[in-house]
């Protein structure tokens, strides 16, 4: 596995594109600068409805309104998101599929995807009963922690893959080496 | 001159010898930097969406603009802490920096215009009745001044 997705990074690498992006010093910035603006805007839309899920903000309006009326906006900045995101990595493909972070970012991601799915299925069936109080009911708020919890863990390791403290050309533990998926040259 | 010292000063405190010591205590400062923006910018979003009539049109204005705006007031406290902190370890390579400078104009006109027009604006009267016209220019230079603090912040790191 780690043998095939490092044949496929090495291949991205080798395109003109992929070179492109890496060495123009204002495409490659405006590219990640798009990526925080629209993680801005897809967490600060998500972020919304999940406080007022907690009864943190705008408890006056029922909790269903607030997470339709946000979720387009929040669509836009997932999708421009996603897209950039593809696009830095594009950039460095080689260096991002051998990092750590970027792994448990992709790992973190699947398990957001899964809990976002859960809350939006359980908010649908039960919103009628609780739709207008101040807080949802508790299964809810945990899938909401979670969530929470799952999108700064997104942020920190996302943040973190820019640092090269357990990148394969360092002196690793077997564990690290596997868990990075670092290859013998 | 005098600022000069003022960034050395800073990078030779506590604060700046931690982040310059502490790679990982760094990095999480610079996460919990990004994640007060994306809360700040959640509150400047939600608010000047509904101003423009664009987002949550059913809902008051009046209490969106002021619930927002609670979340606001923290999240731009816990980016400033946070900017702070991570500013001290690079001081010196920071006042050399000219997106910094851009940073810190385009952080200190958002302030001063969400405290200084943006609020007093929305709290002289009820919505409803304030010109829908000035109202619109302000949601839109709110959007594009906290745009720019947003992505001066990320440039930053590219010079």
């Amino acid at each position: 596995m780690n043998h095939q997705l490092l044949e496929l990074a090495q291949w991205i690498e080798s395109l003109p594109w992929s070179t492109g992006i890496h060495e123009s010093y204002y495409m490659y910035n405006w590219i990640e600068s798009t990526h925080v603006l629209s993680l801005s805007l897809f967490l600060g839309m998500l972020f919304f409805i999940d406080f007022r899920m907690l009864g943190l903000v705008l408890t006056t309006v029922p909790a269903t309104k607030i997470a339709e009326r946000l979720h387009t906006p929040m669509m836009i900045g997932f999708a421009v998101m996603i897209v950039t995101g593809l696009l830095l990595y594009f950039a460095v493909p080689v260096r991002v599929t051998q990092s750590i972070w970027f792994r448990i970012k992709f790992l973190l991601l699947v398990l957001a995807g899964i809990n976002a799915w859960y809350f939006n299925r359980r908010m649908r069936n039960s919103a009628d009963s609780w739709d207008k109080q101040d807080r949802a009911p508790r299964p809810l708020r945990v899938s909401v922690t979670l969530s929470l919890t799952l999108w700064a863990g997104v942020i920190t390791t996302g943040r973190l893959i820019a640092y090269d403290w357990y990148d394969c050309y360092r002196v690793q533990s077997e564990f690290i080496a596997w868990a990075a998926g670092c290859m013998a040259d | 001159m005098e600022l000069l010292g003022y960034f050395e000063w800073m990078e030779a405190s506590l604060l700046g010898t931690i982040g310059k010591t502490y790679g990982g205590v760094y990095a999480i400062a610079q996460s919990l930097h990004l994640m007060s923006l994306v809360v700040l910018g959640g509150a400047v979003v939600v608010t000047d969406l509904r101003l423009l009539n664009v987002l949550l049109k059913d809902v008051s204005s009046e209490t969106v603009a002021d619930q927002a705006h609670s979340w606001f007031k923290v999240a731009l406290f816990s980016v400033i802490a946070t900017g702070v902190f991570m500013a001290a370890a690079v001081a010196l390579r920071l006042y050399y920096n000219q997106f910094f400078w851009a940073k810190m104009i385009s952080l200190f006109a958002g302030v001063l215009f969400v405290f200084l027009i943006k609020r007093p604006l929305l709290n002289s009267a009820p919505h409803a009745q304030l010109s829908p016209l000035s109202v619109r220019i302000v949601a839109l230079a709110s959007l594009a001044v906290w745009s720019t603090v947003a992505a001066t912040g990320r440039w930053i790191g590219f010079s």
